[in-house]
């Protein structure tokens, strides 16, 4: 590794936004895919289990690439952070990696196949989308453990350690938490998906009450337990500035009052968007409290990051990619905004 | 601390899977792509209904394609971290970076408008219909261009030292314009049209063989095989091109390619022979036995007579790669090249006689099965070809630079074996799911009777509208 000079660290930090954005947009956007996909389990409805696809077909590929676009600038600008955790997380990614496999090909298959096959798919997709919410829950907790690194002369530090150290009681409760809050943003989905009517929806508007207190009560165990667990959250948070920490988790209150008020109204797409409001502004409350964390202490934004990050590439690609990409993410949902009954054929959305 | 040998094994096998399933989809993603837009295109300007009914039902196939494709990609990216962790960290400020491009420039911008373009049927307008499918067929195209220039760097890496475990870059228009990418780019992209063609004239093929609505696909036949014996004649231009990129810039693979052990022959001549085929003595130190065609190598590699080209034995013995897989990949590559051009040409043949119209086409049987047949040797091809590419730059990783043994993770044997079989039962599951859904798509042909979808219009499909007083008619549905 390479000391950066001021101008790499200030790119360094940039990248690390970019890059917690697009972790957070996936979460957002695809969250509500994975937890329509788990609450297809509890579906009792053929063609119901079928409407849930079809109300994401339009756009959970775009979401989903939020996932790989993350990958994508972990690789490119902090690689030495993406070899040494990546082999850290070799067992939960896999697990992940074939949850995402096995969503893609039922999701794209379902439509074709014969009734017995579409039960096969739709349980394959509820069982994956619950299967890559618990590990990548998981994975997020294991990485705010940290994980030990060798270094040797002459080489890059690198990971050495077993393939089970990912396993704690801290990370199997990040993973039951994440299934937790994703289904949170599953019913909500289905709810703004579905005619006001259709029986799928007011199953999802009964389930929201109870996943709703669940959901924030899982966020409340992660925030006490991390603040437990780890020396830089609580630093952060009852240090000298605990009163910008307090008015981080006032708003993040208020978006979630803004949720249960519109869910009780019926507002459905408002109810979603306070939801997204509330993940967003305790992610990045996450991230702020991590910085100058990559990994807590593993890995600083400074020393993971590569020297070779220029002005120029960056510029092209956050300055002008990532706001097209968003806006053109932005058009895909907005055309596919109409409610949709469950008899709606999967190819007419 | 170096990894267990058989760890290192299962791990590069693993990759080698993976590697070889993904390339299996993209390149009919990219080539239909573009296929596909074409026909839109037609659709546009003609308003002949044909050419809608063909792109809707070629867009079905390509979907189920394009599924596979993610899923498995999904795969590639994240292995490279997990079983190639130290190859990922010191290359990352290049290689990584270049990866991340690939996924903001073009994965994101095809993802954004494959949605529209599949499920955006009369909910946007044609226009902006043909520009999604524009887009998709160049973000695709934007896609390969940047994993070329990812794997061309591995081949040939310039514009980067080596330091202290890590590729600096030194200069990035180096490294990025390598010397391998402007042959390997065009190899692969005219590959994925080849295979798309390919792909398109055995369904087409298919429907005339069964005589059903002939009329639909006799047009898209006779043009995709016009196409096809150009851009086959145009892929084995490139092909050579490429060949003689590699006898520049990577001799030792080049000698494997060809089996060529010695620069000289034992009487001090130079060994211009071309080995048809053979296969390596025990010893590998030369080929056991061959059939050779004088002056052949040297005709084809350096266009003369009597050129020397270098011979393994002329490396030291840890750096030669192995020969029998890339030479006869490279061979079996080759032949499917010249095939495709034969087969492209005989149905050329068969359209200046007249003999490829809607009447006389059903009774072309033997040329049609031939037709329907050869859609499986593209993708041998592609995996050949890829094959003697990435064979052929063994033992190294970034050629002449890193070894593979020095970029993979340490792994334990049985993690390795658990990821190996894992993906292997994934991989395999997701190959058949997709040829048995491209072959029932093809079984249930096309749709010809729902109404054409029109601007900004909602096709009403089989939808039950709500009955009752309190039934709100759904907004989103307007007469066609």
């Amino acid at each position: 590794m390479t000391q950066l000079d001021d101008m790499q660290y200030f790119l360094a930090n940039a990248w690390w936004l970019g890059l917690g954005v697009a972790m957070l947009l996936y979460i957002v956007l695809d969250g509500a895919d994975l937890g329509a996909g788990i609450f297809g389990l509890v579906v009792g409805d053929h063609d119901e289990r079928g409407a849930i696809m079809a109300a994401m077909a339009g756009t959970w590929d775009a979401n989903e690439t939020w996932l790989i676009v993350a990958g994508g600038i972990l690789f490119g600008t902090f690689p030495f952070v993406y070899g040494s955790a990546f082999h850290y997380l070799m067992v939960p990614l896999a697990f992940v990696l074939w949850g995402v496999m096995s969503r893609a090909v039922a999701i794209e298959f379902r439509h074709l196949a014969s009734e017995k096959w579409q039960r096969f798919t739709d349980w394959v997709f509820g069982l994956s989308s619950l299967t890559v919410t618990f590990f990548g829950g998981m994975s997020v907790g294991a990485v705010l453990q940290g994980f030990p690194l060798v270094h040797e002369a002459g080489k890059l530090p690198y990971y050495a350690g077993g393939a089970f150290n990912f396993v704690s009681a801290f990370s199997i409760w990040t993973g039951i938490a994440a299934c937790v809050a994703v289904t949170l943003s599953g019913v909500l989905f289905v709810r703004a998906r579905f005619e006001k009517t259709e029986r799928i929806r007011q199953d999802a508007a009964r389930w929201t009450a109870v996943i709703f207190w669940l959901a924030i009560g899982s966020v409340l165990v992660t925030l006490v337990w991390s603040a437990v667990l780890f020396d830089w959250a609580r630093d952060a948070w009852f240090g000298r500035h605990f009163w910008a920490w307090g008015l981080f988790g006032l708003a993040a209150l208020w978006c979630i009052e803004q949720v249960r008020r519109d869910t009780l109204r019926d507002r459905d797409l408002a109810a979603i968007l306070w939801y997204n409001a509330a993940v967003l502004i305790l992610g990045l409350g996450m991230l702020v409290t991590l910085h100058p964390w990559l990994v807590p202490g593993t890995w600083t934004i400074r020393d993971g990051a590569s020297p070779q990050v220029s002005l120029i590439t960056f510029t092209m690609t956050m300055g002008g990619f990532l706001p097209v990409m968003i806006m053109y993410n932005w058009y895909q949902i907005w055309v596919f905004r109409a409610r949709i009954s469950k008899l709606v054929a999967y190819e007419h959305h | 601390m170096q990894p267990d040998p058989l760890s290192v094994l299962i791990s590069r096998m693993d990759f080698a899977l993976i590697s070889s399933v993904h390339i299996l989809f993209p390149p009919l993603t990219i080539g239909l792509a573009i296929i596909l837009f074409s026909f839109e295109l037609a659709w546009f300007r003609t308003n002949d209904e044909r050419w809608y009914r063909l792109c809707r039902f070629f867009e079905k196939l390509f979907i189920v394609n394009f599924g596979a494709g993610v899923a498995t990609g999904v795969t590639m990216e994240m292995a490279f971290g997990i079983l190639y962790g130290p190859f990922s960290q010191a290359a990352g400020p290049f290689f990584g970076q270049v990866l991340g491009y690939e996924t903001i420039t073009a994965f994101m911008y095809e993802a954004g408008f494959i949605g529209l373009m599949i499920f955006g049927w009369g909910k946007i307008s044609r226009k902006m219909h043909l520009f999604a499918t524009f887009n998709v067929a160049l973000s695709s195209t934007l896609s390969a261009m940047w994993i070329l220039v990812a794997n061309s760097w591995m081949q040939t890496p310039t514009g980067i030292e080596f330091k202290d475990g890590m590729f600096h870059v030194t200069d990035w228009l180096a490294a990025l314009f390598n010397p391998n990418v402007f042959a390997a780019f065009p190899h692969m992209l005219l590959a994925a049209v080849e295979l798309s063609l390919c792909f398109v004239v055995a369904v087409c093929a298919w429907f005339v063989f069964k005589r059903r609505e002939v009329q639909l696909f006799i047009r898209p036949l006779r043009y995709s095989l016009v196409a096809l014996a150009v851009v086959a004649a145009g892929q084995i231009y490139l092909g050579d091109l490429l060949g003689e990129n590699v006898l520049e810039h990577k001799p030792a693979a080049l000698a494997a390619m060809e089996g060529q052990y010695d620069t000289y022959d034992a009487n001090g001549n130079v060994n211009t022979a071309w080995n048809v085929i053979g296969w390596p003595n025990k010893e590998g130190t030369g080929l056991a036995w061959s059939i050779k065609i004088p002056h052949a190598l040297s005709l084809i590699e350096t266009k003369t007579w009597n050129g020397a080209v270098e011979g393994l034995n002329t490396f030291p013995e840890d750096e030669r790669p192995p020969v029998v897989l890339p030479f006869y990949s490279f061979r079996i590559m080759v032949a499917i090249g010249g095939a495709i051009l034969a087969v492209a040409l005989w149905g050329g043949w068969l359209s200046y006689r007249r003999q490829l119209c809607a009447s006389y086409a059903p009774l072309q049987r033997r040329f049609l099965m031939v037709c329907i047949a050869m859609v499986s040797l593209p993708y041998i091809a592609i995996i050949a070809g890829w094959w003697t590419r990435e064979i052929g730059r063994q033992p190294w990783i970034v050629y002449g630079m890193m070894r593979v043994e020095d970029g993979m993770s340490n792994l334990s044997v049985g993690l390795a074996s658990f990821w190996f079989a894992g993906f292997a039962i994934f991989e395999c599951a997701v190959i058949a799911g997709t040829i048995w859904y491209l072959l029932k798509v093809c079984r249930n042909g096309p749709d010809l009777t729902s109404p054409v979808a029109g601007d900004g219009e909602e096709t009403l499909g089989e939808l039950d509208l709500p009955e009752g007083p309190h039934a709100k008619r759904p907004e989103y549905i307007r007469p066609v």
